[in-house]
Formats: structure tokens, sequence, C-alpha cells
């Protein structure tokens, strides 16, 4: 029997995905803006020779899935507050979280339907040469990354448990963090002091992790190398690794976040009104 | 050794509450009483204005003390922003109250949240509140898995609510399909969907055509015989009248009367009703007869067509040429010397006049 906690997660994930299917709107952001991103990106890239026609395709992809998280994943408190359901969910035992967890996931899911659309778009009608080096490695780091950019939501989340006005603060967020998190371009081409904000996402390890799936020389371009791993295998599997850690102290700091917002919105009134 | 101790409450009523936990010892969930209580208040921070930013407070509940039996089905009547539904969003652990205590089924609605929660139902008025882009079993099906309701259950419960309320035939039907008291029995069957041994309603029949709304009296009438146990808040006293054991009146934020409806009913049970239907009377004609001395309590709809204007007074036919005097400038069709009903009785206990 599937534990109460993975029920709920899954119950929200259920119920976002139905949202998404009852409302024909998401074509728009799911196959209209990634069709006309793709076309943007690779026009810009088109002189540039090496891995960049990837580094176009995958930022895209990036882009999409990491602003669909961020935006749903703060958006779901409004949501709830829309329909006039968020008091009815507050009020059931149910951790909020889980609840907003579920719900992200499946944002995120979109995200990457997102991508996958920007593969297809990119390889089927601009006949660019992906060559993923390694399709499974590639997938496995894509679903990874998917869940740790959920988690970073989440703690997005928590903001708007507190306040409505922390829709300013995802939108302000959306693009430094996908420059930052090396989407679109490496990020050894941002300045030093970027770094430190880089390698605290975990989105970063991930699309690292994808890079190196994807094109093996990416290893050699890698943070490790400085520590002398460039094997394209073990460097994977390190960037996986680290972004997996990230992601465990993302939920756990959305956790102890939730609950105090919680607590302080139950006593101020800001989540349900009185 | 005896410290300082600096204390620095923000208000009298933080300080209340310290005095109210010193004073008791918690209690886990032995209690007879299926909700007591205790001095419940709730206090807002509100910050105004944009530039000046000052912080103010609001007193959205002074003092309530009830207590609700096993089985019993407990009206909570007020005027708007009286305190009913902070009440209702304390005892069911959406608010934390800023002083007092209180147990819902023998536990503490602060310190056993989620006992609480998986114990009760909340049914809240309106149209909103549901998944409309959604069918009625997914609705149904995600507050089950919300409520922990095992998966071997749950199906056939959605089934049963449903057949109950009579939406089974249209339970794939988006609910945006819905019509309004269709969407209500929804709610209800929502609220019901973990079984629940005490079910918070507030204001279920809000917005509902008398048909419907009779049709949602008679489902609550229904849940009482089969042994919930229903906190009611609503606007309409007939509606109190009807179905409660015991009503509360609210103002301000207190209990100012609990009894049952009968036992209301005796409050104004020294005066009589002068009842006018009329065409033209004026704000300023209803503020006049509460000049009169004679008048404990006026009531006027002036929306419609047909205005109609309710007086209580002691003096019962004896009011009537002082009533065709103020209204001398307005069309009165009919003219009633009634006995008090429950309503008469919230009246004068919101209007603060009975003595």
């Amino acid at each position: 029997m599937m534990p109460q906690i993975l029920r709920v997660i899954y119950s929200a994930f259920r119920l976002a995905m139905l949202h998404w299917i009852a409302d024909p709107q998401w074509v728009i952001p799911n196959v209209i803006a990634p069709f006309v991103f793709t076309f943007v990106a690779l026009t810009l890239f088109k002189e540039a020779s090496g891995p960049f026609g990837l580094y176009a395709v995958l930022g895209g992809g990036m882009m999409g899935m990491w602003g669909n998280t961020l935006y749903s994943s703060g958006f779901a408190i409004e949501f709830e507050k829309w329909q006039g359901t968020l008091e009815e969910v507050v009020a059931a035992p149910s951790n909020l979280l889980h609840v907003i967890a579920g719900r992200s996931i499946s944002n995120a899911l979109f995200g990457l339907s997102n991508m996958v659309a920007i593969l297809l778009i990119a390889s089927l009608v601009f006949r660019v040469p992906l060559g993923i080096a390694n399709p499974i490695l590639f997938a496995l780091s894509m679903v990874l990354t998917l869940l740790s950019v959920s988690a970073l939501g989440l703690i997005f989340a928590s903001s708007f448990v507190l306040t409505r006005s922390a829709q300013v603060l995802t939108n302000g967020l959306e693009f430094p963090i996908y420059v930052v998190s090396g989407s679109m371009f490496p990020i050894a081409l941002l300045p030093f002091w970027v770094h430190p904000a880089s390698y605290i996402l975990g989105p970063t390890w991930g699309i690292e992790a994808i890079r190196t799936a994807a094109d093996q020389t990416n290893a050699s371009l890698s943070l490790w190398q400085y520590v002398g791993v460039t094997d394209a295998f073990l460097t994977f599997w390190l960037n996986v690794g680290v972004m997996l850690l990230i992601t465990l102290g993302y939920v756990a700091l959305a956790a102890f976040l939730f609950k105090k917002v919680e607590t302080k919105s139950r006593r101020d009134g800001t989540l349900v009104q009185a | 050794m005896i410290g300082k101790t600096r204390l620095n409450f923000r208000s009298v009523y933080e300080l209340r509450y310290a005095v109210t936990r010193l004073n008791q010892q918690p209690r886990e969930t032995s209690s007879d009483k299926a909700i007591v209580a205790e001095h419940l208040c709730k206090v807002f921070n509100v910050t105004k204005g944009t530039v000046r930013r000052k912080k103010t407070q609001v007193v959205a509940v002074k003092d309530v003390s009830f207590e609700v039996e096993y089985g019993e089905l407990f009206g909570l009547v007020g005027p708007n922003g009286a305190g009913k539904t902070t009440t209702i969003k304390m005892l069911t652990t959406m608010l934390i109250p800023t002083s007092g205590r209180a147990t819902v089924l023998g536990y503490d609605v602060q310190k056993n949240v989620t006992k609480v929660r998986e114990r009760i139902g909340i049914v809240l008025g309106g149209e909103r509140g549901l998944y409309t882009r959604v069918n009625a079993l997914d609705n149904l099906r995600y507050f089950a898995d919300l409520y922990g309701v095992s998966v071997d259950v749950r199906d056939k419960r959605i089934k049963e609510l449903l057949q109950f309320m009579g939406l089974w035939e249209r339970a794939r039907d988006r609910v945006e399909t819905y019509s309004k008291g269709m969407k209500q029995r929804l709610h209800l069957a929502r609220g019901l969907i973990n079984d629940p041994q005490l079910v918070f309603m507030d204001e279920p029949t809000i917005g509902l055509d008398p048909e419907i709304a009779k049709e949602t009296r008679r489902m609550i009438r229904e849940l009482v015989e089969k042994g919930k146990t229903v906190l009611l808040t609503t606007h309409y006293m007939f509606e109190a009248d009807e179905l409660c054991k015991r009503v509360a009146i609210i103002r301000n934020g207190e209990i100012v009367a609990l009894d049952t409806p009968s036992g209301l009913k005796k409050y104004v049970m020294d005066t009589s009703v002068v009842e006018i239907e009329g065409f033209g009377i004026t704000e300023k004609e209803v503020g006049r007869f509460k000049e009169v001395p004679e008048v404990l309590a006026v009531s006027a709809d002036l929306s419609e067509n047909k205005q109609v204007l309710k007086i209580q007074t002691p003096k019962g036919s004896e009011i009537i040429s002082e009533v065709q005097e103020i209204l001398k400038n307005s069309r009165i069709y009919d003219l009633k010397i009634k006995e008090p009903t429950l309503e008469d009785a919230y009246l004068r206990l919101v209007e603060g006049s009975v003595k």
C-alpha cells in the first residue's frame, strides 16, 4: 500500500494533470512557445561550431522547465485561492507541502514536455544533429533535474503562503536563475563572482549531467576537471550526486519553511480569510 | 532565587491568553462534549496606509465560550462581521486563537491539530470551494486522499455519498456544468468524505433558491438523525429555528445569548411586532422609528417593491397612531400585530436592547 505522503503527492499530481488536460491553453506554452524559441535560438547559434546547437536546444528546454515549475509552484497557492479550495485543502489533515509538491512535480513534468517538444522540433523540423551520446543517462538526468527544479520551486511556494506579492519574487528570479544555473551558456562564461550562486543551485549540476550524457566531451569542461576527474561517466555521476544532495537540502528547507509560514499564517489569518 | 522577568505583552488579549494557559493543565482526549470553547479570542494585526504604514489591531472574536453535546445540531448566528466564521476557523484549526482554548471531540485545537482535522468535516457555503474543471468523482477522490481514507473504502464511500446527494447520475460531468444546488450538495458530500463525527457548516444555504435551501436543510437534518454532530452558522433565523436544538447569538465577537429557539423567543415575550407592508418608506423614516422610546428594535427590508418594516414594541396596537404619523408620506398596504419570532428575538439581541 502506498504510504500516505506519496498518496497525497500522487493525488495532487493527478488533479493538476487533470486540470492541465481540461485546459487547452497548454498548447501555447508547450508547443507554440518552444517552436518559436527553438527557431530563434538556432538562428542565433547558426554560425557557431561545436555543441552550441545542443546548448541552444537544451537551454530552451530548461527555460521552459524552470519557468513552468517556478511560476506554477508559486501559483499553486494562488490557484487554490482562485478556486476557493484553499481553506478546504488547509483544513485537511495532510501536509500542505505534500499537496504543493504533487502540483510542483506535475508542473515540472509539463516543463519536461516542453523540453521534449524542443528536442523534437529541433531534430525533426530544423534538422539539428543532436547526437545524444547516452540516451538512457540523458533521460535519467533529465528526470532527476526535474525533481531538483520542483524542490527549488517548493521553496518559492512557501513564500506564497505568506503573501500574494511573492509573484513579483518569482517573476524577478525566473531569468536570473536561468542564467546563473548555466542553462543556456556554460557557467565558465559567467563572471567568477557569480559561480558560488551557480553551485548552490541544484539545476546547475543537473544541466551539467544532462550535457555530459548528451555530449561526453563536456566532461573536460566541467568543474570536476580541477580535481582531476575528466572521465565522462564519473563526471556524470558526480554531478547527479551533488544535485541530489542539494535537492535533499531544498526539500528539508522547504519543509522547515512551510511549517514556519503555515503556523504564522494560521496566527495572522493570511492563509485563509476570516 | 527569583529572576527578573520582563513581560512584554502586545495586548490585553495576549495577557489573558497567558493567564488562561497558566490556569489550565493540558487535557487530552477525554471529553463528554463534542465542542468546548472557553474564552476564545482572536485579534488580527492590520496594517493601514501605503507610505505611512500604521499597525492597528482588529478584534474579530472578543470572548466566546460554549459547549456542544454529541449528536446536537448547534446554531451560531449573528450579523456580518460578528465573529461566526472566525470562531469556526479557530475550532477547525485554520486559525490559532489569540487567547482562550477549545477542544473538539476531546482534542485540543492547538495541540492536536491533525487529530482534530482527521475527525471533522467542513462545509462552506457558496459556489466556490470545488474544482470546477474536473468532475465530482475526481473532486471527492482528491479530498478522500487528503483525508487518508483507505482506497478500498474510498470508492465505495464516494458512490454512497453521491447517491445520497442525488448526484450519482452526473458524477462524471465537470462540476462547472452543475447548478448551484448540485454544487452545494457536492460541498456536503465533500464535507462527509472522511465520515466525520462532527461537521462544521458555515452558511451552507447562502445564495440558494428556497427549494434547494429546503433540500439542503433536509439533508442536514438527516445527518443529525444518523448521529453526526453539526455546528451550523446561518443568517436565516427561520433556518436556525427549524434545525437547531440550541442557538448562540454572537454580536461584536461575544455571545450575547445561548438557548433553545423557544428559550430565545422568551426574551421578546413582553413585546409585539408591528409588521408594516408599504411603498416609499425611506431610511430616514426608519431612523425616526428608532428614536421612539417605546420602540425596542426595528428591521426594514426596503429593497423590494413591497417594503416590509418590523417594529418591536411593548405597546402593541397603541403605537399605530405614531406609525401613521411617521409614514404619512409613504403608502401602507398592510399592518399587522404579530407574536414575536426567533428573528425578532435575534434582532433585539443584536441591537442590544434586551433588558
